[in-house]
């Protein structure tokens, strides 16, 4: 085969190559779409379990598949999504939380008064109930970072033990030692809070 | 003994209770409404993959070309800007010392038309004579026929000693000419 020959040849695989990229584009579109569908609930939970704003849990869930989407090229590789995805919210928010440190404690007992389920509740003991709330996040503020961010994902039913070790990147040993930790020195702080009222 | 009120690292069972209770309340939360709509308008606002070269690069000819192309342009563009930019340097090597002209000092620096003044002494040196040895009679006797024949031709007088005769006897080079080598 001559050099031209071989350049033709290249240019007509160069046209099948566009049909195939539009192809594979939309395919990718597609399963991106599913992907949102599916996880973007969990995600927007995880999300709002560190930042306790709605606005800024959506916000992190919309980086979070926008990073997804400059890499969908690797999507294929990925093992389990579910806990890819919880990996990169979970990276994103903890980047979050560190850089708005500024934001005024009072905030998270009004936004819990007006998220929490009324579920029959009268006035006086839904704010009642958000403070509690608040008083055990804030507690839960108190704890090392290790330990809370294991805490913090224990509670989410979706995520065994395996799960939270591949999100936080450590054993399941480890894991379960500091969840341990973790609901020892809370028990300490509730329990401090309490004889000083 | 300690009780598990007493020990704080013990976690109190309603304490731990609490807290479960309280981020599963939050981690259980409802997502907001059409939440999943605006993630993917999102998506479709943002541009598509942007290609730095757009161009067809499956075929290995092409892309041999084009990479051939591409450093030729670099390494071309380079040279020109390094031989443009950078000074003529020295030739490298050892210089070899050219003969100087005529006036000139070796290195190639010129005299200046300055001329070399010899020391001069610092007081009058007396020359020794030289020892001349006598004359002997040896040393007077001239070693060949010729000048003796001169100088007796010229005086007039015998010489004193007789003039060299070939032996009787001639030897192999005198016997071929015999008659040259007559007086």
């Amino acid at each position: 085969m001559s050099a031209g020959e071989a350049v033709f040849s290249g240019w007509m695989k160069i046209a099948d190559k566009t049909v195939c990229d539009e192809a594979c584009q939309h395919a990718e579109e597609e399963a991106l779409s599913a992907l949102v569908s599916q996880y973007s609930g969990t995600l927007y939970r995880v999300a709002y379990s560190v930042l306790r704003n709605s606005a800024d849990a959506e916000d992190a869930v919309q980086e979070a598949f926008m990073r997804v989407l400059r890499h969908r090229d690797t999507l294929s590789e990925v093992r389990d999504q579910r806990v890819w995805l919880i990996r990169i919210v979970w990276n994103i928010v903890l980047d979050r939380k560190r850089r708005s440190k500024t934001r005024p404690e009072t905030d998270d007992v009004t936004e819990l008064a007006r998220v929490l389920p009324a579920g029959g509740l009268s006035a006086e003991q839904r704010a009642a109930a958000a403070e509690h709330h608040a008083h055990v996040l804030a507690c839960v503020e108190q704890l090392p970072a290790k330990e809370r961010e294991v805490l913090m994902l224990s509670a989410f039913e979706e995520l065994n033990s395996v799960e939270i070790a591949s999100v936080v990147g450590i054993t399941e040993s480890s894991v379960r030692s500091r969840l341990f930790r973790a609901r020892n020195l809370m028990a300490g702080l509730l329990n401090h809070a309490r004889s000083l009222r | 003994m300690n009780t598990l009120k007493q020990n704080p690292f013990v976690h109190d069972s309603d304490a731990s209770n609490a807290t479960e209770e309280t981020l599963r309340l939050i981690a259980s939360l409802p997502a907001p409404e059409g939440l999943e709509k605006r993630i993917e308008a999102g998506l479709r606002a943002t541009p598509r993959r942007a290609r730095i070269l757009p161009w067809p690069m499956e075929n290995a000819w092409v892309r041999a070309a084009a990479a051939a192309a591409i450093v030729f342009v670099v390494v071309g563009g380079g040279w020109g800007v390094v031989s443009l930019v950078q000074p003529s340097q020295p030739a490298r090597g050892i210089a070899v010392p050219t003969v100087a002209p005529h006036g000139t000092a070796p290195g190639g620096f010129s005299n200046a038309g300055a001329m070399r003044t010899p020391q001069t002494l610092d007081h009058p040196v007396v020359a020794q004579p030289a020892i001349v040895p006598a004359p002997t009679a040896a040393s007077a006797v001239k070693p060949t026929a010729k000048p003796v024949a001169k100088s007796t031709a010229l005086t007039g007088k015998k010489p004193l000693h007789k003039p060299v005769v070939p032996s009787a006897v001639p030897s192999a080079s005198t016997k071929k000419q015999p008659e040259t080598t007559r007086p």
